[in-house]
């Protein structure tokens, strides 16, 4: 019995393992952290949630780093099921890599002015942010479909 | 034998004298045309971003000003053919820069052509024709401002039978009309004017609702979601039913159309994009209605 703990254990790493090869799954979890830094953002834009440096410097640490790993999860023919991909990121890879590059220059833009500390204030805040979203639709416009 | 040809070549004369009656196309009464104020054009703005003129009009992929520049060329690929979307900036040869507010009033409102003939409802008169002719005024008064464009677009490319315009008349006859999509018992003005807008103008029903075996949207399942008429995916059910956005909030539905976010901050995507960014340009108090009309109109599951 005491091998029980050690078989869900295994169990469960086993799961993860799969998960992480799976590259749909990676790329949602991916863009799941996204829409969280993105209701943060929001939450301070609508005065819901207090500002601080701290916070705006996870807000765009948290992009950056979905930025620079979420194009290396499309491997050809990663589409179908789940996957809200649309075929499109496949046939014009070039536009694909594009967009990719917009959301990457807007994270490293907003990094560069938060600097260590974190944007100052709250304009400072948004003013960093605010490309970074705008680069969510220009892409889904065009990769991402509806199921 | 010469008997029955007799009767076959009769009633093929009354069967095409029938198609060619039915199928006339007809416009608005002259008096109802000539009775039409001159149009405000900054009133005709706030038509303009509600029909989203130039998410089809415009060219593809345009941004910041050159939304404004209605040149056409945009290729719909459709079941029945390749529409390609006209012209309609303000060039007097390549656009519409020599229609009447009472001409453009036909188009939108009749789908006819100053010349006479049907348009393809690839352009939805079928919603627009719920419209007040004083707003397409207004709108004709705020194209009339935009920049003109050189250019006549290609024709359509459509599949066989599709190409004969005249056949458009008999789709007329069994589905354009006027009447409100879905009947609400309500006299709250803003669910009236959000029903107005996206019924009308807003002509959301064309992607959001499923269409019949005759290609027209089909009001017992409005706003239940459809496969999208273009490219791949589906379009989604924006009713309160199952499988819809039910779980929105009021607040939730006009926030979207400020930002592009949804509740779960996934951001908006496809063609929806123009939509929303059309949507974002009215005023606060017509974001509110739409989101109040979507609340109140009938539940459905997703189809």
């Amino acid at each position: 019995m005491r091998s029980l703990p050690i078989l869900v254990g295994a169990l469960a790493l086993a799961t993860a393992a799969f998960a992480a090869e799976d590259p749909v799954v990676v790329r949602q979890t991916l863009m799941d952290g996204n829409g969280s830094a993105a209701a943060l953002a929001a939450g301070v834009m609508k005065d819901e949630v207090p500002y601080s440096p701290v916070i705006g410097n996870a807000v765009i640490g948290s992009f950056a780093a979905t930025a620079a790993a979420f194009g290396a999860f499309f491997p050809e023919g990663s589409v179908g099921g789940e996957s809200a991909a649309a075929p499109k990121i496949w046939e014009d890879p070039a536009g694909f890599q594009s967009e990719l590059a917009k959301f990457a220059a807007a994270t490293s833009a907003a990094r560069a002015a938060a600097g260590k500390d974190g944007p100052a204030d709250k304009a400072a805040f948004v003013a960093a942010v605010q490309p970074i979203f705008d680069t969510c639709k220009t892409c889904h416009e065009t990769y991402r479909i509806r199921k | 034998m010469r008997r029955f040809l007799g009767a076959l070549v009769f009633a093929a004369l009354l069967g095409g004298a029938a198609f060619w009656f039915l199928t006339i196309p007809r416009g608005l009464p002259a008096a109802e045309l000539a009775g039409l104020p001159p149009g405000d054009a900054a009133r005709g703005e706030t038509w303009f971003w509600a029909g989203g003129c130039a998410s089809c009009h415009a060219a593809p992929g345009a941004k910041g000003d050159d939304r404004l520049r209605l040149g056409g060329g945009r290729v719909l690929k459709t079941d029945f053919g390749d529409f390609v979307v006209p012209n309609i900036s303000p060039d007097p040869q390549d656009g519409i820069g020599g229609w009447s507010a009472g001409d453009l009033a036909n188009a939108m409102l009749r789908g006819i052509t100053p010349d006479g003939r049907h348009l393809y409802p690839s352009f939805p008169y079928a919603s627009y024709t719920r419209m007040k002719p004083q707003d397409v005024a207004d709108l004709s008064a705020f194209l009339a401002t935009l920049p003109a464009v050189a250019g006549r677009t290609d024709p359509h490319r459509l599949k066989f039978p599709f190409g004969v315009r005249r056949g458009i008349g008999l789709w007329k006859l069994a589905f354009l009309t006027d009447a409100p999509a879905v009947a609400l018992s309500t006299d709250d003005p803003a669910v009236l004017r959000g029903q107005y807008l996206a019924e009308g103008p807003g002509h959301c029903g064309e992607c959001h609702t499923p269409r019949n075996f005759g290609g027209a949207m089909d009001v017992s399942r409005w706003m239940a979601g459809a496969p999208a008429a273009e490219g791949e995916g589906t379009v989604p059910n924006i009713t309160t039913g199952a499988g819809g956005i039910g779980d929105w909030s009021a607040g939730d539905i006009v926030y979207f159309f400020e930002t592009g976010f949804m509740p779960d901050f996934d951001s908006v995507g496809g063609s929806m994009v123009e939509v929303q960014e059309n949507m974002a340009k009215l005023e606060a108090s017509d974001r509110e209605a739409l989101a109040a009309y979507l609340k109140a109109i009938p539940p459905q599951p997703v189809p």
